[in-house]
């Protein structure tokens, strides 16, 4: 059978994949400090003897987009948004530290700072617990301060500290959970430097019209994929007819 | 079947569901003592077609994987507990609530429900009630013969009677109050119902502790902000319309498909 076909069929495969990845990151337009993940193509030759004719393409995602979104004004004194660089320690499903910028933090039942998607914030010294309080304030530095309740309003207490990290872009992955971590699963040093803005919310860093446009791109790229298909079965028809005409 | 059709049809669902808060908070703009709502999205699991990392050949291994993400979802709703304006109305039994604090209702089912719309009546006994007529916690009877009723900043309630120039208490308003407030179930009237993720009811007197004052004649407005609300319902409508976008382009790459091949 001719490879043509193969080959054509892996690039339909790879480009659907790729399809997928820009989907997903138009399905979190307006998800609160969603990082849109890169798609790319990668040529693959498959080394052997002979001629090498044959060349798969691959789609990978080589990294993520770290890049700010839009910080969004909302009011409320327990949503934060990290300005510039910077993440906000979580900890994770598994029990492992990771990194987001979706800052919707609130306050369970148990008194524990969630993030708005329910997992714990992690301060100074582990998940941060606040005692039952009339007024939270977080600093631009992510430190806590409340008044109890019952005590009056010049008597505030210092909580904890929200643990703010800058770790190197480079060594940042997105896990299953969407959430980053450091490659290696090392926990990242607090970063004095890191600043947070209370009453606001970072928006999705989607760009919607590159991520339209590189759909139309790899549409074009897909129908491009069955072309050569149609051709290849063309090719065989033809060669078919030949042997036919011959006989 | 393309996993892009799928991720596209969370990604629709998801600003319908936003589209829906956005129309309730709307709708909710002159209600009294309303607080609204937020939807809040999360990414959902991503999956790993091919681990990054993996060995390609002997003595070669991928640089980066790919790892697909299956779309969004609502993760849930946050009842956002903002002070509303103050809109005064002079009216005698319209209190609101400055600060912290919620009215507590006595359901017909004998549960206590939390408020923040101070709209109060009278029945027929003389009892302080809210709009469906339930009862106030704790009850307060206005005496027949009452001149005045006036509730102060503490919510202490006194009434002058007949033709007497002095003032009586008659009654004492007592606020609850939660941990998290956003964990309340509202259960519509105005009216919030506490559950485990609440935290337990703490009641004090307006006005001492981290309670708000009582505030007699004025009644607490929607803490909806219109223009938010529209300016969210034009990000939430092209995010519709760019997931339904992604959905004809990958009918079209399936047609395209069926029709060549």
């Amino acid at each position: 059978m001719d490879k043509l076909l193969y080959l054509s069929m892996t690039g339909a495969t790879q480009t659907m994949l790729a399809q997928t990845a820009h989907a997903n990151n138009l399905a979190n337009a307006n998800t609160t400090g969603f990082k849109s993940d890169m798609a790319q193509a990668r040529a693959m030759a498959v080394i052997g003897e002979g001629h090498q004719s044959r060349v798969y393409a691959m789609t990978e995602r080589p990294a993520t987009d770290l890049s700010s979104g839009v910080n969004q004004h909302t009011g409320r004194e327990l949503d934060v948004a990290v300005q510039d660089h910077g993440w906000i320690a979580v900890q994770s499903a598994n029990g492992s530290e990771a990194y987001t910028r979706a800052g919707e933090l609130h306050v369970d039942a148990v008194g524990q700072l969630r993030t708005g998607t329910g997992l714990p914030v992690i301060g100074e010294g582990g998940p941060i617990e606040l005692p039952p309080s009339s007024k939270i304030e977080i600093a631009g530095d992510g430190t806590i301060t409340v008044r109890v309740q019952g005590s009056q309003a010049n008597e505030l207490a210092v909580v904890d500290r929200i643990k703010l990290v800058n770790p190197d872009p480079q060594t940042l992955i997105k896990g299953l959970d969407g959430l980053l971590r450091v490659k290696g699963g090392a926990a990242a040093a607090i970063d004095p430097l890191v600043k947070l803005e209370s009453g606001h919310l970072e928006t999705s860093n989607v760009n919607a019209v590159s991520e339209l446009t590189a759909m139309i791109g790899l549409s074009r790229r897909f129908e491009m994929n069955i072309k050569m298909m149609k051709s290849a079965e063309e090719n065989a028809a033809a060669a078919a007819k030949v042997l036919q005409d011959v006989g | 079947m393309n996993g892009a059709l799928f991720v596209a049809k969370t990604g629709l669902s998801a600003q319908d569901t936003a589209l829906r808060v956005v129309s309730n908070n709307l709708a909710n703009l002159g209600t009294d003592g309303f607080k609204r709502d937020r939807a809040v999205f999360e990414d959902l699991v991503y999956q790993i077609k091919r681990q990054p990392g993996a060995q390609s050949a002997e003595g070669t291994e991928l640089p980066s994987g790919i790892q697909l993400g299956t779309g969004v979802r609502t993760a849930g709703t946050v009842k956002l507990f903002t002070q509303g304006t103050l809109n005064v109305t002079d009216q005698n039994l319209d209190i609101a609530i400055e600060g912290r604090g919620f009215f507590q209702i006595a359901q017909p089912s004998g549960e206590t429900a939390y408020s923040r719309s101070g709209r109060f009546q009278l029945n027929s006994s003389g009892q302080i009630v809210n709009s469906q007529g339930y009862l106030l916690e704790p009850q307060i009877t206005v005496p027949a013969d009452t001149t005045s009723i006036s509730i102060g900043r503490d919510g202490t309630v006194s009434v002058t009677q007949g033709d007497s120039a002095d003032a009586s208490q008659i009654g004492q308003l007592v606020l609850g109050d939660f941990v998290n407030p956003s964990g309340l179930q509202a259960i519509g009237g105005n009216m919030y119902q506490e559950t485990v993720s609440s935290g337990a009811v703490s009641t004090g007197n307006p006005d001492s502790d981290a309670f708000g004052s009582t505030i007699q004649g004025a009644l607490e407005n929607s803490n909806v902000n219109s223009v938010e609300e529209l300016v969210n319902m034009i990000s939430t409508q092209r995010a519709f319309e760019m997931n339904s976008k992604v959905i004809s382009t990958v009918d079209q790459m399936l047609s395209f498909v069926t029709q060549n091949l």
